[in-house]
């Protein structure tokens, strides 16, 4: 009695004062939150507080009674908690674990009539997706500690994914998978294919990765995080056979070219044998080598003279080199100029058009086919070498500048001596008239 | 000063010594002479605005109008980089910067599909310099484009700002 | 009827034909010196005139000032030479100043009656050394930027007006497109008019007084006899202008073998480039506010420096007022020493302000 009385107060006073901080638009009072928000389990507690902060279905109307069930009108705590569906709509589940977390989201997020009403756009097909994945699959089979909706998205304080904050934004997706994926604790037990133990660096590495760095540093929200590989909901690695179209969603012209090489068929891991498939690092020309640190070894053999892909693999690294050190010295040779006046824009433009060259052959050289890389590159020697006949003229003005004033020089001194003899000839006149003066 | 004209001594020290004089004074005009017209020609030289007429920081003449048609580009040189002009199939001109903002190759004007194309890796800009497809992060630099004169001879001024 | 009759009969040129014919230069076995002030003079007229051609082209805004100065290096005709002997000018000018001011200092020709010659000669040294630290910054390139920043640092190490003498230099706390176009004002109005005015008086005094003659020289005439003169137009003037044409010949020659390179454009936010130093002129008295300890007797070190290095500059000021001696025309070795321990002090310092680490 005595309790009831003391909810009835808390429901007038409390269910709005509960949520007075600052901007939290209160919860329309109910009676979960009333009670549970006085709980001292915190276990129990803590949902009405991050269920009353931003939440993205609070915020569009939703109670905790549309997952949780039961009546959110009564005080009285085996009412509000019937499980028989007589007193409320829908009747009490408790706290949804393993399939019955995804049979709650998917009530609604499955409907496509009702999801139309929310956000037309939005997709309808995750459950479907969820069950074909390695998580919704170990589900299926038993495993209470896959991964459901609620581990990536929470469950309370739910965020939009373009909210920054979210759990899955871009940039917090990858912690979000290594909170499991890279705790061996919780991996403990968990096999690949070939029967070793699921591994547990991948997130050290890709924070290593180039993506890595583009997501964070550089901004770039289209760099690739776990999802991005390996799918949203129906997560699952790359298939052999698949990794080059997944790389090439993004890297295109370098999964084409890959496609019509010889190594499509003899790779089993596609760019990944080469490029490292979480710790991707930025790739350098170093790499086309057959001898350490290239990557060509040990399938080829950079000592071994008869082995064609170790000669592909110097032939165009070697034109690779030339034409690199030939744009350096061009740009070095302009550079000085530039310093010494002499007007080299144009050339400074010719010369960028052989760094682009260097790009495609780059990318060319995913063929691996030195005839199609070598043309490419002797397109750039060409225009380096255009380049430094400008530059050799602009010395060459340089040279003339010199010569002209050297011969102004000597014009110079001509009239320096001519006037120092005009000094003399006029001092020895006077010299003269003095004397003649002075003898008369 | 120089005394030129001057009349020989009236003791007469003789002709050598005055036309050594002479040829000294003549040395010295065509001294002074050429010393001053090697200080003058420059000057004068410099004095002439150059063709290029002002340094090309903040603006520069791309082109003439006529020489562009509807639905075609041309590349210009901005500085020390490459700029792009285009001409939109309704006639409008736009400018951007030609330097991917991929790996900074030059990009060219694709007129079947009215976009801007980078050969490297295939990355698309549309005509508002926005990336379309491909590996480019940001989109191109759009640059102001302003015409000079009239008709066909009027010269395309792209501005920084 | 020639031109000069032809003024004669409209301004009557009675006054100037009588300088011309009577105006003289003693002859000694010192004359030499005398032609160090008329090609410093010279120098500064070379300046004025490159300068004039120079600011067709410049363009005083951070953002365009070392485009400018590559676009007249690059493309307009010749600009590549009015800038190169522009820079070497102001580098000579300075020098040969110093060696002016170093021969009347020897020479003792400060001494009365020539005490305000010294005095607007001092102060045309110091205007020229304005002169070369503001102008220095105008191409804003990295090595000009830095070299001003530590500069102007400097100045506020004044006592009591140091911070504010440094916003005043700056344009502000920092060093910023506002210094650069205040500088460019100081540079081509300020500076220019202070120095003309200041030229004036000082060619004024020295038409007036006529040439100083060493105090040997002095002492040995027998009382009642003169110098021999040397007429000044022609003789004296013509060997003026010899000095002049080898100033050009100089000046040609550092042109062509060591052309004024452009630098790298200045960036505010860039690094310090380790090593940076003020051009040549200023390197003793930098090296010496390095060399001072970073506390002397409580006071900071470089605020030491500048106070002394200030009223090392008020002394020579004052030094024709301070020689007794000399005023009443006798030797005086104290103030010899005093010069030659200067000029072995600047030319020390500034040799190994040059090569230090």
């Amino acid at each position: 009695m005595a309790r009831t009385i003391a909810l009835t107060f808390v429901i007038l006073l409390g269910g709005a004062r509960a949520f007075a901080a600052p901007g939290i638009v209160p919860v329309t009072a109910n009676t979960c939150v009333a009670c549970h928000s006085t709980l001292a389990d915190r276990r129990l507690a803590n949902p009405t507080r991050l269920f009353g902060g931003q939440d993205v279905h609070r915020e569009r109307g939703f109670d905790c009674v549309d997952c949780h069930g039961g009546s959110p009108t009564s005080p009285d705590k085996a009412a509000a908690h019937d499980a028989s569906g007589r007193v409320s709509a829908m009747a009490f589940r408790g706290k949804p674990t393993g399939r019955a977390v995804i049979a709650t989201c998917a009530r609604c997020h499955s409907d496509a009539e009702l999801m139309r009403t929310f956000a037309p756009r939005q997709r309808v097909d995750q459950a479907t997706e969820y069950a074909t994945s390695v998580h919704g699959k170990r589900l299926t089979a038993g495993d209470t500690r896959a991964a459901t909706c609620a581990s990536c998205h929470g469950a309370h304080g739910i965020r939009l994914v373009s909210d920054a904050k979210s759990p899955v934004f871009p940039t917090n997706v990858a912690t979000t998978c290594a909170g499991c994926h890279a705790d061996p604790a919780r991996m403990n037990g968990y096999t690949l294919a070939d029967g070793s133990p699921l591994p547990t660096r991948q997130f050290a590495d890709y924070q290593k990765s180039v993506h890595f760095a583009a997501l964070t540093k550089g901004n770039d929200l289209s760099a690739p995080t776990c999802n991005d590989c390996h799918g949203n909901h129906g997560a699952a690695p790359p298939n052999v056979g698949a990794v080059a179209n997944v790389c090439g969603t993004c890297h295109a012209v370098f999964a084409q070219k890959f496609a019509a090489s010889v190594h499509e068929a003899i790779f089993d891991k596609g760019c990944v044998e080469c490029h490292a498939n979480h710790a991707v690092a930025k790739p350098s020309d170093q790499m086309l080598s057959a001898t350490a640190p290239g990557v060509c070894q040990p399938c080829h053999n950079g000592d071994d003279k008869t082995d064609k892909g170790a000669a592909a693999a110097a032939d165009m690294r070697g034109d690779i080199e030339r034409l690199k050190t030939g744009i350096e010295h061009s740009s070095a040779a302009l550079a000085h100029l530039k310093n010494a006046g002499i007007e080299v824009s144009d050339p400074q433009l010719a010369l960028r058009e052989a760094g682009t060259r260097l790009t495609l052959a780059r990318t060319e050289m995913h063929g691996f086919d030195p005839a199609h890389v070598a043309p490419i590159l002797a397109d750039g020697m060409t225009i380096v070498a255009t380049v430094d006949r400008a530059a050799q003229s602009g010395a060459a003005e340089l040279t003339f500048r010199r010569r002209g004033l050297f011969v102004s020089l000597g014009a110079i001194l001509v009239f320096v001596v001519a006037l120092g003899l005009k000094v003399r000839q006029i001092d020895r006149r006077d010299h003269e008239r003095r004397t003649q003066s002075a003898g008369r | 000063m120089i005394t030129i004209g001057d009349l020989p001594p009236r003791d007469g020290v003789g002709r050598s010594e005055f036309d050594r004089r002479h040829f000294l004074d003549a040395l010295l005009i065509v001294g002074f002479t050429s010393t001053a017209a090697a200080i003058a020609y420059p000057v004068g030289r410099y004095l002439v605005p150059p063709e290029s007429g002002e340094p090309a920081t903040a603006s520069v003449v791309a082109g003439r109008a006529g020489a562009l048609r509807a639905n075609s580009a041309a590349i210009f040189k901005f500085g020390s980089k490459p700029g792009i002009v285009v001409r939109t199939a309704e006639g409008e001109l736009r400018a951007f910067s030609a330097v991917c903002s991929h790996l900074d190759c030059t990009v060219q004007f694709k007129s079947d599909t009215s976009q801007l194309w980078c050969a490297c890796h295939n990355g698309t800009y549309d005509l508002a310099g926005n990336v379309v497809s491909g590996p480019p992060p940001r989109g191109l630099e759009t640059f102001r484009v302003n015409l000079r004169g009239e008709g066909d001879d009027a010269e395309i001024v792209v501005s920084r700002t | 009827m020639s031109v000069i009759d032809w003024v004669d009969e409209r301004l009557d040129l009675t006054e100037v034909r009588q300088f011309v014919a009577e105006k003289g230069v003693p002859v000694h076995a010192q004359k030499i010196w005398y032609y160090l002030g008329g090609m410093t003079l010279f120098l500064f007229s070379v300046q004025l005139f490159t300068g004039i051609l120079l600011l067709l082209y410049y363009r005083p805004s951070a953002a365009e000032a070392y485009e400018s100065v590559q676009f007249v290096v690059t493309q307009v005709k010749f600009g590549w030479l009015i800038r190169n002997v522009h820079s070497w000018s102001a580098n000579l000018l300075i020098a040969l100043a110093f060696a002016h001011f170093f021969s009347v200092f020897f020479l003792k020709s400060y001494r009365k009656p020539r005490e305000l010659t010294w005095v607007s000669g001092m102060l045309l040294l110091f205007l020229m050394l304005g002169f070369g630290f503001s102008g220095y910054l105008l191409p804003w390139n990295e090595l000009s930027f830095f070299a001003t920043k530590v500069g102007t640092g400097i100045a506020g190490a004044v006592p009591v007006i140091g911070r504010f003498s440094l916003r005043l230099l700056r344009g502000g706390d920092d060093v910023t497109g506002a210094t650069l176009s205040r500088f460019y004002g100081l540079h081509v109005a300020v500076l220019p008019a202070l120095a003309t005015a200041l030229v004036g008086v000082h060619l004024l005094l020295v038409q007036r007084q006529g040439m100083s003659v060493p105090i040997d020289v002095e002492k040995k005439l027998k009382p009642g006899e003169r110098l021999r003169q040397m007429p000044f137009f022609p003789n004296y003037i013509l060997r003026d202008v010899l000095a002049w044409y080898l100033v050009i010949a100089v000046l040609a020659a550092l042109a062509a073998f060591y052309p004024w390179e452009l630098g790298t454009k200045a960036d505010p936010f860039a690094v310090v480039p380790p090593g940076i130093r003020p051009e040549w002129y200023f390197l003793a008295m930098f090296h010496t506010l390095k060399l001072v300890p970073s506390h002397v007797l409580g006071i900071e070190g470089e605020r030491l420096g500048v106070i002394a290095f200030g009223i090392a500059a008020l002394f020579l000021v004052l030094v024709p007022f301070l020689d007794r001696r000399a005023s009443r025309g006798e030797r005086s070795p104290l103030f010899t020493v005093l010069a030659a321990l200067g000029l072995v002090y600047l030319i020390s310092f500034t040799i190994i302000g040059r090569y230090a680490k």
